[in-house]
């Protein structure tokens, strides 16, 4: 039995293939999901949780679209 | 969010009858002087309950009524004490200067009854302009504070009834009931007044005959700080018996028995042959058995009639008359065969004995057995009681294809039995308002379901 | 209208009330006018529990004043007596009912005027100057208050506004609505929300913070402080008032309390003062401060009303008044200005920024609501569904990815040992995901020591 420390993330299933994604693409070291959990949950560092919302948002930018100029 | 209330205080300040209340060593003496430091607690306390609580008070003398302090009026500044509350100061030195003014300026002696429905009534139309702030020209008037108000109206009484009043007073009930304030009474001093009882029963407030006045405020506080809304939460002592006597229209006496106009519902202490409220004529033939009906109601042996309704038998002839008055059969039966079911096409002046120290049984809203109501009940089926379309002049309306006449105060609605009656909503059509002078164009009650 | 049998909230006066001591409420209950304030902050059923005991003499039995209560009266009761209880006003006892003596005695003190303190201020008499009327102190306090509104609401954005005096900003600080970053004070996100409350409600959590504040300082008596709060509560708009007789504590607080707009004494002056409508409407209600302020904006037609929503996003705003077009500019992207209507329109974008600063979708909700114009109040709902819903989205849109810090345990030898640690820590409550099939769970970082135990004592056997 083993005990790792990390941060739980609870979200749908789209951000959590976004991320997933956003892991991939990264270098192999260099990687922030711990434990691919379940549809729904992963396991990350726990210090790379605001960076990866931070790049999430981002990611989620891009396919937002707005009619105001 | 908790709304303002506002209070409207009548005192009735009769010379004769607070004289002798402070003589009276039957009840102990209690002086004006003593009971306004009480009251003076009291107003403070509905003051302290909360910022926006208005107050209004209105003096009742003999043969005129003053307002003695408005919150909405800028009164006579008082020296700010740092012990008082300011708002406190101010009331209580405007109703002490304002009351000995009054007081003063009463004549030496005086025979003018106490006006106590002036007070009443401007009470009344105070509390409609702060209800309906719009009619008012509505320039400095705050729509917002107002439209929260839940108002009332306190009575402290010490004179009797004045059976002149019946009608006034009933019409200031019909008001207050359409205005939803309630009229809370606290009698002083002196016999318990039938209106002023009916007053507080018809509007949901609360009647108190105080009997140890020296601890006056504690009632007070107890029965009559609360607005309606806490009075749902926590009891206030209400009067279970309540007298419904009303007098009647021509004499201005409180009566047992009386009759009703089948058109106006103008009550009579006797049967008389045509109306004086609206002029409607009466066949001869119902007056002359009403008449003979009267007499058997009384006990043998007494020789004024005083029927005490807990007291008569079931068999009485005057409760064995017609039940059923305008009802499904009553136009086309005639004599016998609709008089069986109840009912007659001539329907004689119902005996109806007026007054019942509550009924017998507890129930307070039921109809005692035997189909007897107070006066202006009208008809069984009146429910809501709107009042039909006035007649033209010199049209006469006939109820279910019966010809007007003068009928029985009531009895049982369609059906027979002993329904459970709500008296206030039959009530809703009082015999007061059908006004003296349309005598030509009476509104006649709607026709019976 | 209040009561009914559902929960009512007490007061957040009275909850600061109930954590004081009992020696300190004691002491305040001495002071009639500290009485009368906490009368009226009660809710009707407890104010009229205490009136129906004020003039007993001797204690009631429990079971008479029960027998008051009508049923549905009953949860109305049982919370009465609960807040009573912890005022130290009504000790509980199962048996008999009766006032603490100290309030008893304040309260009809305050009722009739008699005893011999005197805590309703002390009028100044001749003065030699004249006071300001209530119009002009309304317009002051106004002025102080919205000074205070317009720095929080400019702060950050490089925008210069009046400062506000340094008691103020000292408190702004200390509540936590704002924060100081390297000397430039910044908005906090409790202070944006504290924006789009309603004005009665931002005063009061105004005060409490101060009222906190002094209560943490060692040298000043919280009953000196709180009696000047509630005399002052009960005073008149108008009246002048000398501060001969007050202590030093409250000459501090009639200083402070001028900079926050609920006194005011000119400047020459140092023995007078004259409370505003802030101070004079505490123990209101409803909002008088309002009222008020619709006596200051002359001519126009209610005081808050001035907002237009349209189901395109669109936003009219017929108002001048900076303050409002500064709040209405954390979450409306403003295109066109005119003398008397500014134009802006709700996007994804300007609710963004409301939303990342700490704003909730349901205050955006609820100030529109609360200043909607007239014409706009007749619409139901007031406003327009879609809306609604697009500024309930957007906040939703930001909760997609939710975090929790802890740990995962997996790599269980047998399916047994899984089973009852994952037991064990459902016991503790701790659980946050589990997966049987997997044999791994994840628990958050507070079940770690214990977890960790247990298994040791488990492997020790």
């Amino acid at each position: 039995m083993k005990a790792v420390k990390g941060v739980l993330i609870t979200c749908d299933a789209a951000v959590k293939q976004i991320l997933l994604q956003m892991n991939e693409r990264r270098r192999e070291d260099n990687y922030f999901v711990i434990e691919d959990l379940d549809q729904t949950h992963l396991l990350i560092k726990a210090d790379e949780e605001e960076g990866m919302r931070q790049e999430l948002e981002v990611e989620l930018e891009k396919n937002t679209y707005s009619m105001e100029p | 969010m908790e709304s303002a209330s506002h209070l409207s205080i009548i005192i009735d300040f009769s010379p004769q009858q607070w004289h002798s209340s402070s003589s009276n060593s039957d009840q102990g003496p209690f002086s004006l002087a003593s009971f306004l430091p009480q009251l003076f607690i009291f107003l403070n306390a509905h003051l302290a309950s909360q910022h926006e609580n208005t107050l209004t008070i209105v003096g009742a003398f003999p043969g005129k009524s003053s307002v003695l302090f408005s919150s909405n009026e800028a009164s006579t500044e008082a020296d700010a004490d740092p012990k008082l509350y300011q708002p406190f100061r101010t009331v209580n030195a405007a109703v002490v200067q304002r009351l000995s003014e009054e007081l003063e300026s009463l004549p030496e002696s005086t025979d003018a009854p106490i006006a106590l429905v002036g007070a009443l009534t401007k009470s009344l139309c105070y509390i409609n302009r702060l209800v309906n702030p719009q009619t008012v020209s509505s320039t400095t008037q705050n729509t917002t504070l107002s439209s929260a108000i839940s108002p009332r109206i306190l009575i402290f009484s010490v004179s009797p009834d004045l059976s002149a009043s019946y009608i006034p007073i009933m019409n200031s009930i019909f008001c207050a009931q359409k205005l939803k304030v309630s009229l809370d009474v606290c009698k002083l001093y002196g016999p318990d007044t039938v209106f002023l009882q009916q007053a507080a029963h018809l509007t949901g407030g609360s009647y108190l005959s105080i009997h140890n006045r020296d601890t006056l405020i504690h009632y007070l506080m107890i029965c009559f700080l609360s607005p309606p809304a806490v009075r749902q939460l926590m009891a206030v002592p209400t009067e279970d018996k309540v007298d419904f006597r009303a007098a009647c229209f021509c004499h201005k006496t409180i009566v047992d028995i009386g009759f009703i106009c089948s058109v106006c519902l103008s009550i009579f202490c006797k049967p008389t042959p045509v109306c004086s409220t609206c002029r409607a004529k009466f066949p001869m033939k119902s007056l002359t058995r009403l008449k003979e009906a009267l007499k058997p109601v009384l006990p043998p042996g007494i020789p004024e009639p005083s029927p005490i309704i807990d007291s008569l038998p079931d068999t009485a002839p005057a409760l064995t008359l017609p039940g059923g008055v305008g009802m499904s059969g009553g136009g086309k039966g005639k004599g016998k065969a609709s008089q069986a079911r109840g009912g007659g096409q001539y329907p004689p002046l119902h005996l109806g004995p007026m007054g019942m120290e509550g009924p017998p049984n507890g129930m307070h809203h039921g109809m005692p057995p035997g189909g007897i109501m107070p006066p202006g009940m009208g008809m069984g089926g009146m429910g809501g009681g709107r009042p039909g379309p006035p007649l033209k002049k010199g049209q006469k309306r006939s109820m279910n294809g019966m010809p007007q006449g003068m009928m029985s105060g009531v009895g049982m609605p369609p059906g027979g039995g002993h329904p459970q009656m709500d008296w206030r909503s039959m009530m809703a059509y009082p015999p007061g308002t059908a006004p003296a002078s349309t005598g030509t164009t009476p509104t006649p009650p709607p026709p019976s379901r | 209208m209040a009561g009914g049998s559902r929960e009512i909230k007490n007061h957040a006066l009275i909850e600061f009330l109930q954590s004081q001591t009992q020696n300190v409420l004691h002491r305040l209950y001495t002071r009639p006018s500290a009485c009368l304030a906490i009368v009226r902050l009660m809710s009707p059923f407890e104010r009229q529990l205490v009136m129906n005991l004020l003039w007993l003499e001797q204690p009631l039995e429990t079971k008479q004043v029960t027998s008051w209560v009508t049923l549905e009266g009953r949860s109305a009761y049982e919370a009465a007596l609960k807040t009573l209880a912890l005022l130290h006003i009504l000790p509980n006892s199962k048996e008999n009912m009766s006032l603490h003596s100290s309030f008893k005695t304040g309260l009809r003190n305050g009722l009739t005027g008699s005893g011999d303190i005197e805590s309703f201020g002390v009028p100044a008499l001749d003065v030699g100057f004249e006071p300001l009327s209530p119009e002009e102190l309304d317009v002051y306090a106004l002025e102080r208050w919205d000074t205070t509104l317009h720095f929080m609401v400019t702060s950050g954005t490089g925008e210069a506004s009046a400062k506000p005096s340094d008691g103020v900003l000292y408190l702004l600080e200390h509540s936590g609505l704002m924060r100081n970053d390297q000397g430039r004070r910044i908005i906090n996100s409790e202070g944006f929300q504290f924006l789009l409350q309603s004005p009665h409600a931002q005063l009061w959590e105004f005060m409490l913070s101060y009222l906190r504040m002094m209560a943490e300082r060692e040298d000043m008596d919280m009953v000196d402080i709180l009696g000047f709060f509630f005399t002052l509560s009960m005073m008149q708009i108008g009246q002048q008032y000398s501060n001969e007789t007050l202590s030093p504590t409250q000459i501090i607080m009639v200083a402070d309390l001028r900079d926050f707009g609920l006194i005011y004494f000119p400047e020459h002056s140092t023995t007078v003062f004259q409370p505003t409508r802030f101070a004079t409407s505490l123990t209101s209600h409803m909002q008088s401060i309002s009222e008020a302020e619709s006596k200051h904006e002359d001519g126009r037609d209610g005081p808050h009303g001035f907002v237009v929503l349209e189901t395109n996003y669109h936003i009219y705003a017929y108002t001048n008044n900076p303050l409002q077009i500064a709040v209405l500019n954390l979450f409306v992207a403003f295109k066109t200005r005119f003398s008397n209507l500014i134009v802006g329109t709700l996007t994804r974008d300007s609710v963004k920024r409301a939303l990342i600063n700490g704003i909730t979708a349901e205050q955006i909700l609820s100030y529109l609501v609360a200043h909607a114009h007239p014409q706009m109040k007749k619409n139901n709902p007031i406003i327009p569904v879609t809306v609604q819903d697009q500024i309930r989205l957007w906040e939703l849109e930001r909760h997609r990815v939710k975090g929790q810090d802890g740990y995962l345990y997996k790599d269980f030898g047998s399916m047994n040992d899984y089973e009852v640690v994952v037991k064990y820590a459902r016991e503790l409550g701790v659980v946050l995901w589990e997966n049987g099939a997997k044999r791994m769970f994840f628990a958050d970082a507070a079940g770690r020591v214990l977890i960790r135990n247990y298994i040791e004592r488990r492997t020790a056997i």
